[in-house]
C-alpha cells in the first residue's frame, strides 16, 4: 500500500463572501494538524505576525506548522510544490478564485493518487446573493458553485433581516437541493463541519450516540478581531453517531448509499470490511462521497457520522448501513 | 554621421501624403530621407546601396498579439494539422490521419532511444487539435502503437484536453477507479487516454514536471522567435502576457542587449489570476520602464476576461453556443476586471484585454466606459484583444471611447469552419473579426497571430482578413472584407497604434526608426489571395540589416 491520500478541501465563493476570513480561522485553528493553505494572493490573507515563522517567495511558513501558499497562475505548480513536502501535510486547502469553478478543482482531489477530496465548502454572501443571484453575468457561475457544494455557508446573516434570509435560503436550496447550509456571521464554521478530521473514529465496542467532541482548542487559542456573541457554543451543536460493524459489506450498496445518504448526515467516515476492495474507507460529506481500498485497521471495522443535534438520522443511516451488509 | 540610401523597386510607405517611393536615406537607425535622388542629396554625401533594388521596401511589420513561445516550442515534435516551419527552416507537415501522428512519434522515440535517452523519459508532443478530425478521437490504441513503454503526452491546441498513453496513465495512477468527469473511458469503463481538463491533467503534470510546454522561457527561445521574426518580416513583436519576474525579466534584457537580436520586443505583464495586486503590479512595471531600450520597453499591461470560442469557454450573449453548449466562464470577475483596469488605467498604462465572446466584449466596454467617466486620460490606447465577435453597436462604442481592436483574423481561416458549424452558427460566424465593420466605424484597428496559438505571420493575418476564406472554400462574410491596403496598415502603423509606437514605427518617413520589411513582390498589385504567398528577404531593424535565414 501507498502512503495515505492527502484530503483536500475547497472553499469557493466570490469575492467578499468571506474566504479568507475562513481561511484565517481555519489556520490559527490547526490544533496540531499541519494544514497547507492555498491561496490566490497574500494581499487578503493577513496573517498574524507573531503566527509567521518564516515567509519565502510565495510561501509563508507558520509557527503551528501550516504553511500558506500564494497561487499566482498555476495552481497545478502550487498544488505539486505543497505536494512535494518533505514530511506529508496532514490535508490541502485550496481557495477557489471568487469566480472559479471550485468543482474543477476539487476533481484535482480525486484524480492525484496522493490525494483524495474531502469537501466543497462554498460562501455566499446573504447582504448580496438576491443581487447576484438576478445578475446575468453572473448568476450561471454562482449556479454552478453551489451545485457542487458539500456545504453552503451563508455567511453575514447579520446584515439582514429575516424575510431576506428565508428568500436566500429557499433560493440556495433551489439551486442545490438538499445540500447542508449552514449560517454564520464573519465566516466562523465550527471545526468539526471543515474536515473530517473533526471525527473521531470510536472505540472498540457496539454502536453509540453522543455529543461531538468539544472543540476546546479552538476556543482556547483563538479571539476574534472584532469580537461578537455567540449564538450558541459550537461543540453543542452537533451530536455524532458511531459503531463498530463486523459484518462483511457490498461495496456495491455502500457507494449506492453514498449516492443517497439520508438527510441529515453531514459528514460520515469508516473502515469497513468489503466484498471486492478487502478492506475500504469510506467517506462522505454534504453531496459527495468516496469508497477506497485500504490498510486493514489496528482497531477493526469503524463508523462514525455527524449531523445537527436532533437532525442526526440515527434509525435511517443504521438501517441503511444494515442493508448494505451481506 | 553615415547616410546610406536604399534604391528600392517600390517602397510602400504608409504614409498617406507619400504613399510611394524608390529611395530612403537611412542615418543613426532612423529614415532621414524618402523620395527621389534629389532629395537623399539634398543631405550631402551618402552611400547608394543598390541590394534591393528589385525588392519591394515596407514598414517592418508589427506583430501586435503574439507570445515569445513561438520561438520556445521546437524542442519538442509539432503534431498539428497544418504545416508549420520551425526557426531551423524545418517544414513540419501537417499530419491529417491519426496514423500519421503515431507514424511521427514512433519515429521520434527511436530517435530518442538512438540518443541514449532511458524509456521512461517521457515522449512530449503539441500542437494536436481533434476538432479537425471530425468524430474519431485519439486513445491510447493508437498512442501505444507509437511506444507500449515510453510515456507519451500529447499536448492539444487548445491547452484544455491531452492525450496519453498506457505507460503514462499507469505512471499518473490513472485507472478504472479514478472517478472524475474529465478521464475518457472507453465503454467497458477503462480510461482510453484522453483527460480534459485541468483536473484530469494534473496526475500527468505531476509526473512531468515543468518539462516541455511548461518550460519557462529561455535563451534559446528568444533566439528561436527572432528567427521566425525575420522569415516573416517582424520587426516589432508583443509578448503578449508575461509573469516579468526577475527570472523572466533577465532572458529578456539578455537577448535584447545583443544589437543582432532582430526584433523589437514588447512583454505585456500579467494582471490577472489573484485579487490584490493590481496596485504592486502597476508600480511593478512602472519601474520596469526605466529600463526600456530600443529594442525591449516594458509599460503594457495584458488583462483578462474570458476563455475561448473553440473551448466553449468564452463568454458569449444570447443565442449563446450554436451547439448548446452551456455559456463560458469568466477568468476574472466582471467586478474584479473593472477595479483592477482602472488601477493600471490610472497608473497611466496601456491595458490590452482579452474578450473573445461578445458577452466579455461588452462588459470590458461596459467597465472601461464607467472608468473613463470617472478618470478621463485622453489618447489611452487601450485596446481589446481577439474580439472576435464584437459587432457594429459595440465597434461604435469603442470609437466613442477610443478603445482599438486588435481582431484575431487568422481565425477565419484555422476554425471558420467549426465556428460556422459549431460554435457560433451561419449568422455571427460570418461576421466573425469583423474589420469591415470596425474600420467603417471609426476604431482604430490591428490584426493578430496570437502565434503560437497560429503562427506567426502578419502577411498570412493580412490574407486572412482581406479574404475571409475557410479550409472547405467558404467566404465567411465577403462583406467584411478589407482592402490589401487596410490590412497592410493594420499589421504596420494600425498595430503600431495600439502600442502607442506609431510616433517611432509603422510607417516610413523622416525621424522614425528604419524598419523595413523586404518583400519580393509588391503586395498591392499581387492577386489578393497571393499575399500570404509574397517572399520575404528579411528585415532591417533601426538600420541594421537581418537577412531572413534559418536560426
Amino acid at each position: 500500500m501507498t502512503s495515505p491520500r492527502v484530503p483536500l478541501t475547497v472553499i469557493g465563493g466570490f469575492l467578499g463572501a468571506g474566504k479568507t476570513t475562513l481561511l484565517n480561522h481555519w489556520l490559527r485553528q490547526a490544533q496540531g494538524r499541519r494544514i497547507a493553505v492555498l491561496v490566490n494572493d497574500f494581499g487578503a490573507i493577513n496573517i498574524d505576525a507573531e503566527l509567521i515563522a518564516s515567509a519565502a517567495g510565495d510561501t509563508i511558513a507558520l509557527t503551528n506548522g501550516c504553511v500558506c501558499c500564494q497561487i499566482g497562475d498555476d495552481l497545478s505548480a502550487a498544488l505539486i510544490g505543497v505536494l512535494k513536502a518533505p514530511v506529508p501535510f496532514d490535508a490541502v486547502v485550496i481557495e477557489a478564485s471568487g469566480v472559479s469553478d471550485p468543482w474543477r478543482i476539487a476533481q484535482m482531489g480525486m484524480a492525484d493518487p496522493g490525494l483524495s477530496l474531502d469537501s466543497v465548502i462554498v460562501l455566499v454572501d446573504a447582504s448580496v446573493a438576491r443581487e447576484q443571484a438576478r445578475d446575468p453575468l453572473l448568476a450561471d457561475a454562482l449556479e454552478r458553485h453551489l451545485k457542487a457544494a458539500d456545504l453552503v455557508v451563508l455567511n453575514k446573516t447579520d446584515l439582514v433581516d429575516e424575510p431576506v434570509l428565508v428568500q436566500v435560503r429557499k433560493w440556495i436550496a433551489a439551486v442545490a437541493g438538499p445540500t447542508p447550509q449552514f449560517e454564520t456571521v464573519q465566516a466562523d464554521v465550527p471545526q468539526q463541519l471543515l474536515g473530517g478530521h473533526g471525527l473521531q473514529l470510536p472505540p472498540p465496542g457496539g454502536c453509540a450516540r453522543g455529543d461531538a467532541p468539544h472543540d476546546a482548542g479552538r476556543r482556547a487559542g483563538y479571539d476574534h478581531q472584532h469580537p461578537h456573541d455567540h449564538p450558541h457554543d459550537h461543540g453543542e451543536m452537533f451530536e455524532t453517531w458511531s459503531c463498530r460493524p463486523d459484518a462483511l459489506f457490498s461495496a456495491e450498496r455502500l457507494r449506492a448509499l453514498l449516492r443517497s445518504m439520508p438527510a441529515g448526515v453531514l459528514r460520515l467516515k469508516g473502515l469497513l470490511r468489503t466484498d471486492t476492495l478487502d478492506w475500504a474507507e469510506i467517506q462522505f460529506a454534504g453531496r459527495h462521497g468516496s469508497l477506497r481500498r485500504t490498510r486493514a485497521p489496528v482497531g477493526g471495522a469503524a463508523v462514525v457520522a455527524i449531523g445537527l443535534r436532533t437532525r442526526l438520522p440515527v434509525a435511517a443511516l443504521s438501517d441503511a448501513l444494515d442493508a448494505c451488509q451481506l | 554621421m553615415t547616410i546610406t540610401v536604399y534604391q528600392a523597386r517600390k517602397i510602400i510607405t504608409m504614409n498617406p501624403v507619400q504613399p510611394e517611393a524608390r529611395f530612403v536615406a537611412v542615418r543613426d537607425g532612423r529614415v532621414l530621407a524618402v523620395g527621389d535622388l534629389d532629395r537623399m542629396k539634398a543631405w550631402g554625401h551618402f552611400e547608394l546601396d543598390t541590394r534591393f533594388a528589385d525588392k519591394v521596401l515596407m514598414p517592418g511589420l508589427v506583430e501586435g498579439h503574439c507570445h515569445l513561445k513561438e520561438g520556445g516550442m521546437w524542442a519538442l515534435p509539432y503534431l498539428g494539422w497544418f504545416d508549420r516551419r520551425d526557426p531551423k527552416g524545418k517544414l513540419w507537415t501537417g499530419l491529417r490521419a491519426m496514423d500519421a501522428v503515431v507514424a511521427r512519434l514512433r519515429e521520434i522515440d527511436l530517435q530518442m532511444s538512438a540518443a541514449g535517452k532511458p524509456a521512461e523519459e517521457p515522449l512530449i508532443g503539441w500542437g494536436f487539435d481533434p476538432i479537425y478530425f471530425g468524430g474519431e478521437r485519439m486513445t491510447v490504441e493508437h498512442l501505444d502503437l507509437a511506444s507500449a513503454t515510453r510515456p507519451i503526452v500529447i499536448a492539444h491546441a487548445n491547452g484544455h484536453l491531452m492525450n496519453v498513453n498506457s505507460p503514462m496513465l499507469r505512471l499518473a495512477g490513472i485507472t478504472r477507479d479514478t472517478e472524475i468527469e474529465g478521464v475518457m473511458r472507453f465503454a467497458n469503463g477503462e480510461p482510453n487516454g484522453e483527460l480534459q481538463e485541468p483536473a484530469a491533467m494534473f496526475p500527468v503534470v505531476r509526473q512531468v514536471g515543468g518539462a516541455g510546454l511548461l518550460a519557462p522561457m529561455d535563451d534559446a527561445g528568444m533566439q528561436g522567435f527572432a528567427a521566425i521574426a525575420r522569415l516573416q518580416g517582424v520587426t516589432t513583436a508583443t509578448d503578449l502576457v508575461n509573469k516579468l519576474s526577475e527570472a523572466d525579466c533577465a532572458v529578456l534584457e539578455r537577448a535584447c542587449a545583443d544589437e543582432n537580436y532582430s526584433v523589437r520586443i514588447l512583454p505585456a505583464f500579467q494582471a490577472f489570476h489573484g485579487t490584490h495586486g493590481a496596485a504592486q503590479g502597476a508600480e511593478h512595471v512602472g519601474a520596469l520602464m526605466a529600463r526600456n531600450t530600443d529594442r525591449l520597453r516594458y509599460g503594457l499591461v495584458k488583462m483578462m476576461l474570458d476563455g475561448s470560442i473553440q473551448g466553449f469557454s468564452a463568454r458569449l450573449r444570447w443565442p449563446g453556443y450554436f451547439n448548446g453548449a452551456p455559456n463560458g466562464i469568466w477568468v476574472t470577475a466582471p467586478a474584479q476586471y473593472e477595479a483592477d483596469f482602472e488601477t493600471y488605467h490610472r497608473a497611466g498604462l496601456i491595458v490590452h484585454t482579452h474578450t473573445n465572446g461578445d458577452e466579455a466584449s461588452e462588459v470590458a466596454i461596459n467597465a472601461i466606459e464607467r472608468v473613463l467617466a470617472r478618470s478621463p486620460r485622453p489618447d489611452h490606447r487601450h485596446t481589446l484583444q481577439h474580439g472576435q465577435m464584437i459587432d457594429a453597436p459595440l465597434f461604435r462604442r469603442m470609437a466613442a471611447q477610443g478603445l482599438c481592436a486588435n481582431l484575431f483574423t487568422n481565425h477565419i481561416w484555422y476554425w471558420g469552419d467549426q465556428h460556422y458549424e459549431m460554435t457560433m452558427g451561419p449568422d455571427r460566424a460570418s461576421r466573425i473579426d469583423a474589420c469591415r465593420t470596425a474600420l467603417d466605424n471609426g476604431v482604430a484597428l490591428a490584426i493578430h497571430s496570437d502565434a503560437p496559438v497560429t503562427p506567426l505571420g502578419p502577411l498570412f493575418t493580412a490574407w486572412c482578413a482581406v479574404n475571409r476564406v475557410t479550409p472547405s472554400g467558404r467566404v465567411l462574410g465577403e462583406g467584411d472584407r478589407i482592402t490589401v491596403a487596410e490590412a497592410l496598415r493594420a499589421i504596420t502603423l494600425g498595430a503600431a497604434w495600439t502600442l502607442k509606437l506609431d510616433h517611432e514605427i509603422g510607417s516610413i518617413e523622416c525621424g522614425k526608426r528604419a524598419d523595413f520589411c523586404v518583400l519580393d513582390d509588391d503586395p498591392l498589385t499581387a492577386a489578393p489571395m497571393a499575399l500570404k504567398d509574397i517572399g520575404i528577404w528579411g528585415t532591417v531593424l533601426s538600420g541594421r540589416l537581418f537577412p531572413a535565414k534559418f536560426g
